[in-house]
């Protein structure tokens, strides 16, 4: 069936995420030919389960899921989650605001299982609790490691001893 | 223990190091390019790789230790048996090179084992790696072999 294999154009999925969520569609956008859609956190397993299951969409593949701490900016950390869909050969990327202070997130991992894993790293590095998720323990961190590493606030104790000897991220360079 | 018999011995230790190939990065790429036909490092007596660390003599670290790896290099290091070397391959295990802020890198193989050769580089060339076994030979040669097999200086610099 020629016509169920169309790819959906970025504009297309996020109308189509609309008309289920409506308002909670926060922003949606077209980064590099894929949709970008900002999604309420109290809807990401709903909106999760409609690019999954609805057969123009089918977004079969879960991609990656990482975190952004935006913290320094005086927001939260925001999840990136990156869905791809074999049959359609399209992209949607999904991004969850958390709380800077407690952030949580729903787990995706019921859906698509490629995401336990994702989500037990975005846990030990960045601190997001995944509500829902089995088996939240540490992955790829030592057993004894405290602290989350990939937060800004984290301290580097060489960089204690010895400061950055180069720019700083959105600095500008002295001459 | 005379000296001609010292000679003899430590001649023939320098020239049959079997190398325990504990490759953990881009290094392990340069360390087996230098085991094979054009640096060729059997020429100089040093023969790739051994089976399991009871085998060997010699242990080549090359690459990015990591906190969580850690255990496993010491681990390799204790089931070598003495007379024992160390060659720290390539600046991440030298001092933890481009990781030296890391949260996860170990800054230096020498916290973990005693190193008899570090090979500067990043990485290193395989000229490099053959310019550091014949220190290490040199070394070798100058050895008290009763204080080399006693196993008191392959206590670790730093143990846990």
């Amino acid at each position: 069936m020629a016509s169920s294999r169309s790819q959906l154009s970025p504009t297309d999925i996020a109308d189509r995420l609309r008309a289920q969520l409506g308002n909670d569609v926060l922003t949606s956008g077209d980064v590099h030919g894929h949709a970008v859609v900002t999604l309420a956190p109290a809807r990401l397993q709903e909106a999760a389960g409609l690019l999954r299951d609805d057969p123009d969409l089918s977004f079969d593949f879960f991609d990656f899921l990482t975190a952004v701490d935006f913290t320094p900016k005086g927001r939260g950390f925001e999840v990136v989650i990156h869905l791809y869909s074999t049959r359609h050969n399209h992209h949607v990327r999904l991004k969850v605001e958390c709380d800077a202070d407690d952030p949580h997130c729903p787990t995706l991992s019921e859906l698509w299982p490629g995401a336990n894993w994702f989500e037990r790293e975005a846990w030990e590095l960045f601190g997001i609790v995944f509500d829902g998720h089995q088996h939240l323990v540490k992955l790829v961190l030592p057993e004894q490691f405290e602290g989350h590493p990939l937060r800004k606030d984290f301290v580097l104790m060489s960089r204690e001893a010895k400061p950055w000897p180069g720019a700083v991220e959105g600095e500008e360079i002295e001459e | 223990m005379p000296q001609p018999v010292k000679f003899i011995l430590n001649w023939g230790r320098r020239y049959s190091l079997w190398v325990m190939n504990f490759g953990l990065a881009c290094c392990a790429i340069e360390l087996i390019a230098t085991s094979t036909s054009k640096h060729d490092f059997i020429r100089l007596g040093v023969i790739p790789f051994a089976h399991g660390p009871r085998q060997a003599d010699m242990l080549v670290v090359a690459g990015t230790l990591t906190d969580k790896m850690a255990p496993a290099l010491k681990r390799v290091y204790d089931q070598i048996p003495d007379p024992k070397y160390v060659i720290s391959f390539g600046s991440c295990s030298n001092c933890g090179g481009p990781y030296w802020d890391s949260y996860s890198v170990t800054k230096g193989v020498d916290q973990i084992v005693p190193v008899d050769v570090y090979v500067p580089g990043c990485p290193p060339r395989p000229e490099a790696l053959l310019h550091g076994i014949i220190k290490l030979q040199e070394k070798i040669a100058k050895e008290d072999i009763r204080e080399k097999w006693s196993g008191k200086l392959t206590q670790p610099a730093i143990t846990n």
